[in-house]
């Protein structure tokens, strides 16, 4: 890894630390208010890709577990771990990791626009939303006994929310695409 | 701006090295999860209570750091009640609570230089296997702490300058140039890291 990669995993993670930061946005026909940081996971696929946006999300989790109040509303600590969404802390790394396979494989540069869309969209929603519930959510029915069938269908709750936020970062990731990619390109 | 959850104090649990704790955190957790029997997880629940809260903490400052997740518990147990078995519902409830009660007492009497310390040597494995190197990670984590006021203070301007241009101030229209701004930054700090010799490379 070369000394900019680092660079970029770190100011990547510092991205989604300030998104912690950010005041929430409530929307009238979401019951749940949006925290811009939970789009992270689905910015640093699109925009640094697999496997720097993977590897930014550990430096991320380690800054959690280490103590530190960097999640959205100043929470950390190891207690979040322990507590039944901790499956979604730990699975943002992976969910990072293939959005951004998913983001490498079918966006490029010679893309017509509407293309480059559509590839940033199907990469934020099965990344950011598919991967991501498919850990966090059997990790949830483990962690609190809530039969699994029960719990998926409490957390369809949020999918409007995430559909959401999947096109917001999709906008953003294709606005920072044209202005300085960085997305490595996957044949 | 971002001062670690490790509060100083004198008690025994901060004595006690990060590494036992780490462990003990560990054992507990899978040891909880073996048992339903509230005769045993109602006295884990209280030890696990009373450790946290002696460890000098006003109860203010000790519930807002644990409330989120306890109430989060808490909802969960709600729902539960009508899917599962009461016992079980307090089992699920103790456990937790017991739990994350326990996390939050490693957090609270661990500096973060202690983590650092057992983080470099877990990673020492994957040194030997070459897949990353431990310098390279706590490089990373002081970087985060270096730039995370830089970058918020960038957020800042971009939302006066919304502001100062009458637009309502979007997520959307925020994070693209907030990125791009951060990240276009990572050839220069790159070759300052370089120029420094810090990787020796």
């Amino acid at each position: 890894m070369n000394t900019r990669d680092l660079v970029l995993i770190a100011l990547f993670a510092a991205i989604v630390v300030v998104l912690g930061l950010i005041p929430p946005i409530t929307l009238g026909f979401i019951p749940v208010p949006i925290t811009a940081q939970s789009m992270g996971v689905m910015l640093a696929g699109c925009i640094i890709g697999a496997k720097r946006g993977a590897l930014a999300f550990l430096l991320f989790i380690l800054l959690v577990a280490i103590g530190l109040p960097v999640l959205s509303g100043g929470r950390g600590g190891l207690a979040v771990f322990a507590g039944p969404s901790g499956g979604f802390i730990l699975g943002w790394a992976v969910a990072a990791f293939v959005t951004g396979l998913i983001a490498e494989r079918f966006v490029h540069q010679g893309n017509s626009e509407g293309r480059q869309f559509v590839g940033f969209f199907l990469a934020s929603v099965i990344g950011g939303i598919v991967v991501l519930y498919a850990i966090g959510v059997p990790w949830l029915s483990a962690v609190t006994g809530t039969p699994l069938t029960a719990a998926a269908t409490g957390s369809l709750v949020f999918i409007p929310g995430d559909l959401l936020k999947a096109a917001i970062a999709t906008l953003a990731a294709r606005a920072v695409y044209a202005g300085y990619p960085l997305l490595p390109a996957r044949a | 701006m971002l001062t670690s959850l490790y509060v100083e104090g004198q008690s025994w649990f901060h004595r006690v090295p990060v590494r036992l704790k780490l462990i003990a955190l560990l054992i507990l957790s899978v040891a909880l999860f073996t048992t339903n029997a509230p005769f045993l997880l109602l006295p884990a629940f209280l030890l696990c209570g009373a450790l946290y809260l002696s460890l000098g903490m006003t109860a203010r400052q000790a519930f807002s750091r644990v409330g989120f997740v306890l109430f989060t518990i808490l909802v969960l147990a709600a729902v539960n009640l009508f899917l599962v078995p009461f016992p079980d519902v307090v089992a699920l409830v103790l456990r937790l609570a017991a739990l994350v009660l326990f996390a939050a007492a490693v957090t609270t009497t661990t500096t973060i230089g202690a983590f650092m310390d057992e983080i470099t040597i877990l990673l020492k494995p994957l040194e030997r296997l070459g897949l990353l190197r431990a310098a390279d990670v706590s490089l990373a984590l002081g970087l985060v702490l270096r730039f995370v006021p830089d970058i918020f203070a960038r957020y800042q301007a971009i939302s006066e300058a919304h502001r100062a241009r009458g637009l309502p101030i979007r997520p959307l229209t925020i994070i693209g140039p907030l990125i791009i701004l951060t990240l276009k930054d990572a050839d220069t700090i790159a070759a300052a890291i370089d120029a420094r010799g810090f990787r020796r490379q």
